[in-house]
């Protein structure tokens, strides 16, 4: 019964429909750009929006296969032979490339998975797009995989990264897990989605902004005096309010979710979900699928999530009213917005990888780990761990914060 | 709780106290009676539960300072089922007192205590016996008055079916049933009112308090309000807050006054004018000099008649050789204690309001508390 009229409490609010009605159209707006800004290129010129994606799927059909050795050393074959023909190569003073028929026929409708390919050639920190395609030595086969491993040594070991003997072996053996050959294919949808995580923060602000006042709106509207001196005032009351701010959050979050995944999902098309993480970038150490990832750093974020109520709540429960709340907060979600990382050791970078805006984020390609004396986690373990240790800890603190409430 | 008697205790005429280890509630056991079945105490006992027993609230050197101000200073008080003027001028300590009687201020010093209980080893079992209305406490103004009561009931523990009763039956009573699907946000400041002493009503309270109740009501409202509460007020211990003089003289059992933190003053309502009696006066006096008059002495009531003017004075020596004693009313008690030069009285420490042997509603008589013989209540704290 508490529970229901807490529940109420919290949704019969204007504010609460104005702050959530703002956030939906809000993360609505910024999930759909990329549908509405969707375009891709033929001999033709440019196409846009749906015909665009279904014009870019067809152009995967030819391309959906096992990146196998012998796959990998028949393109780079064929790359190398129409670039010996002169009438097929154009230079920009800098660079040189196919050019004509050879572009369309051959790089365009293959280009990303042409990137990928290249990608395993170039040292750690290089972009030479397909400029080393043409001089590779095939003598030995493409060797492609062999290539991923030695490139994944060499990240680990760049000097700049400072990773312990037991970080590259965390690593290492996280990324011999990643089932070979991979499978190549269309995962369009999947790519918006794991690059745009992190503009669900103004969800997870309109949730703060909703529960703000569960505690300190009592105060400020005098309603404190009359509810503490009830027999549940202290007691199933404080727990009815957390268990409603706690469900409203994630149900609220879930609705901004589904309405973040169902846009690109929808446009896009679901296809990739089963392919792996390395089709984006080929030395992601994380052995999962796109919905395996997805679905990781969905819970993760979530955690964030709870913990994010719990630190309202807290706060809520100790401040006079939900302004000095919000003053409190804002400041701790969107001041990391401004912060970039310079490299991922480092106090300063570690911290940075676990505020609240960075964990929405996957940084699934950056080798971020932590060490605790032997124990080794990457980014997304720590902020799993830290997170739920900060739930714990703030959620009884922020039911003691009202039950000692002083009305004065 | 439901009148668990452990958490009870009955004193018999003679002043003994019994404690009630059976496990019925008063109810029950005259429920019990009435259908011609032995009650679990002997006849005697239960006779004495059934019409002696009676709560008691009791104040133990009861402190609240704020840095160096002291908003309750040592106050010592038992009080047993009554109405209770708590009467004071702004800033004396009456909301402080009694926001620490309702367990949502914590006392620097000191404790309260239901039949000998602390209030904070009761905790649940206290809250449900206590009524709370707060001076100008919030609403929420998006629920309707019928929603907030069965919020407040599911705050205050009643089941569903209760809740709805209570709710149904107290919007009644106020007179609020026709606009109970309204939101509060569209209540005017007396249909608030209303609500909210609905509010503290809806568990039965047996230690009701009541702040302010009637600040800011008109005169009609006012009248209205004071019979609700005297409605209410049954078997109980209320605790009404007011500077408003004449709504407890009306009401109250008990006149207690506060000022600067402690219990100036704690008499049955029938004697408490007693002690200024030949103090209050009445003088006909040119009108030019009520000015002169004003500045000397406190001046209760002022009444012009032709060129002279009526003045009621509060004195301890008379302003004129003329002047002829009146009997004292409350306001002039008031005026006599937060007037003008007003005399600083010996504290009345701790006092024990019991009810006399005439129950109907007679005299009062002030009993000493056990603790008011020695100092030994001082190691119990």
């Amino acid at each position: 019964m508490l529970m229901k009229y807490e529940f109420l409490k919290i949704l019969r609010k204007k504010s609460t429909i104005i702050v959530m009605a703002l956030s939906l159209l809000l993360t609505a707006f910024l999930f759909g750009l990329p549908i509405l800004q969707y375009q891709t290129y033929n001999q033709d010129g440019v196409i846009k929006g749906s015909e665009g994606i279904a014009y870019t799927k067809d152009q995967y059909q030819d391309i959906s296969v096992p990146i196998t050795d012998e796959y990998v050393e028949k393109t780079i074959t064929e790359y190398q032979k129409l670039f010996e023909n002169p009438n097929n190569v154009g230079y920009d003073g800098s660079e040189k490339f196919l050019i004509g028929d050879a572009y369309w026929n051959f790089v365009a409708p293959r280009e990303k998975q042409l990137s990928m390919i290249a990608s395993a050639y170039d040292s750690p920190g290089e972009n030479s797009g397909f400029n080393k395609l043409p001089d590779l030595d095939l003598a030995n086969g493409a060797k492609f995989y062999q290539a991923r491993n030695e490139k994944v040594k060499s990240l680990l070991n760049t000097p700049a990264r400072e990773l312990s003997s037991q970080q590259k072996d965390y690593w290492n053996n996280m990324s011999s897990k990643v089932e070979t050959p991979l499978q190549y294919g269309y995962h369009e949808g999947w790519e918006i989605i794991m690059s745009s995580f992190e503009l669900l923060m103004f969800a997870l602000l309109a949730v703060c902004i909703v529960i703000a006042p569960v505690f300190s709106g009592e105060y400020q509207a005098g309603t404190d005096a009359v509810i503490l001196s009830g027999k549940y005032g202290k007691t199933k009351l404080v727990t009815a309010k957390i268990i409603s701010s706690m469900l409203f959050g994630v149900l609220a979050f879930t609705l901004h979710v589904i309405v973040a995944f169902a846009l690109p999902l929808a446009a896009f098309g679901a296809d990739g979900w089963n392919l792996p993480l390395q089709v984006s970038g080929l030395t992601i150490p994380y052995p999962f699928t796109f919905l395996q990832a997805t679905l990781l750093n969905l819970g993760v974020i979530y955690l964030v999530l709870l913990a994010m109520i719990c630190l309202t709540l807290l706060l809520s429960a100790k401040m006079k009213s939900p302004y000095l709340v919000l003053v409190v907060l804002v400041p701790v979600l969107f001041i990391p917005l401004f912060l970039s990382p310079n490299g991922t050791t480092g106090a300063y970078n570690l911290t940075l990888f676990l505020l609240p805006y960075r964990c929405l984020m996957p940084e699934i390609g950056k080798y971020v780990s932590y060490q605790v004396g032997g124990l080794v986690l990457d980014a997304l373990s720590m902020r799993a761990i830290l997170y739920a240790i900060m739930t714990a800890v703030m959620l009884p603190l922020a039911g003691l914060g009202f039950k000692k409430h002083q009305v004065a | 709780m439901k009148h668990r008697p452990p958490y009870f205790y009955f004193i018999d005429k003679n002043n003994y106290a019994h404690s009630c280890k059976g496990k019925m509630s008063q109810h029950d056991r005259t429920r019990r009676v009435e259908q011609g079945r032995k009650p679990p105490l002997p006849d005697c006992l239960c006779k004495i539960y059934q019409e002696d027993y009676y709560m008691q609230l009791q104040l133990k050197n009861l402190c609240k300072q704020y840095g160096t101000k002291c908003a309750v200073n040592h106050v010592n008080a038992s009080l047993s089922p009554g109405v209770y003027g708590l009467l004071g001028a702004n800033g004396a300590g009456k909301t402080t007192l009694m926001r620490m009687i309702c367990g949502v201020l914590k006392p620097s010093f000191g404790s309260i205590r239901l039949n000998g209980k602390s209030i904070e080893e009761l905790g649940e079992r206290y809250y449900s016996h206590l009524g709370y209305m707060p001076q100008d406490f919030g609403f929420y103004p998006d629920f309707t008055a019928r929603e907030f009561m069965l919020y407040m009931a599911a705050v205050k523990g009643l089941d569903a079916k209760t809740a709805k009763q209570r709710t149904e039956h107290l919007l009644h009573m106020v007179n609020l049933q026709d606009v109970a699907n309204k939101k509060v946000k569209s209540y005017s400041g007396g249909m608030k009112q209303r609500l909210g002493i609905a509010q503290a009503e809806l568990n039965h309270p047996q230690v009701l308090i009541l702040d302010e109740p009637t600040a800011g009501l008109d005169p009609k409202e006012r009248v209205r309000f004071r019979n609700l509460i005297s409605d209410f007020a049954k078997e109980k211990i209320v605790i009404l807050s007011t500077h408003i003089v004449s709504d407890v003289s009306y009401i109250a059992d008990y006149i207690l006054m506060m000022k600067s933190g402690q219990f100036l003053l704690g008499e049955p309502m029938e004697t408490v004018t007693d002690h200024i009696k030949g103090k209050v006066w009445e003088i006909l006096i040119d009108n030019r000099e009520v000015g002169e008059y004003s500045r000397d002495f406190s001046v209760v009531n002022l009444h012009h008649e032709n060129n002279m003017a009526r003045l009621r004075i509060v004195s301890d020596t008379a302003p004129t050789i003329d002047a002829v004693t009146v009997e004292p009313s409350l306001e002039d008690l008031f005026l006599y204690h937060f007037g003008e030069g007003a005399q600083e009285e010996g504290k009345c420490e701790a006092f024990l309001l019991m009810p006399s042997d005439d129950l109907a509603g007679g005299a009062k008589r002030r009993v000493p508390l056990p603790y008011e013989r020695s100092n030994d209540y001082v190691d119990e704290i």
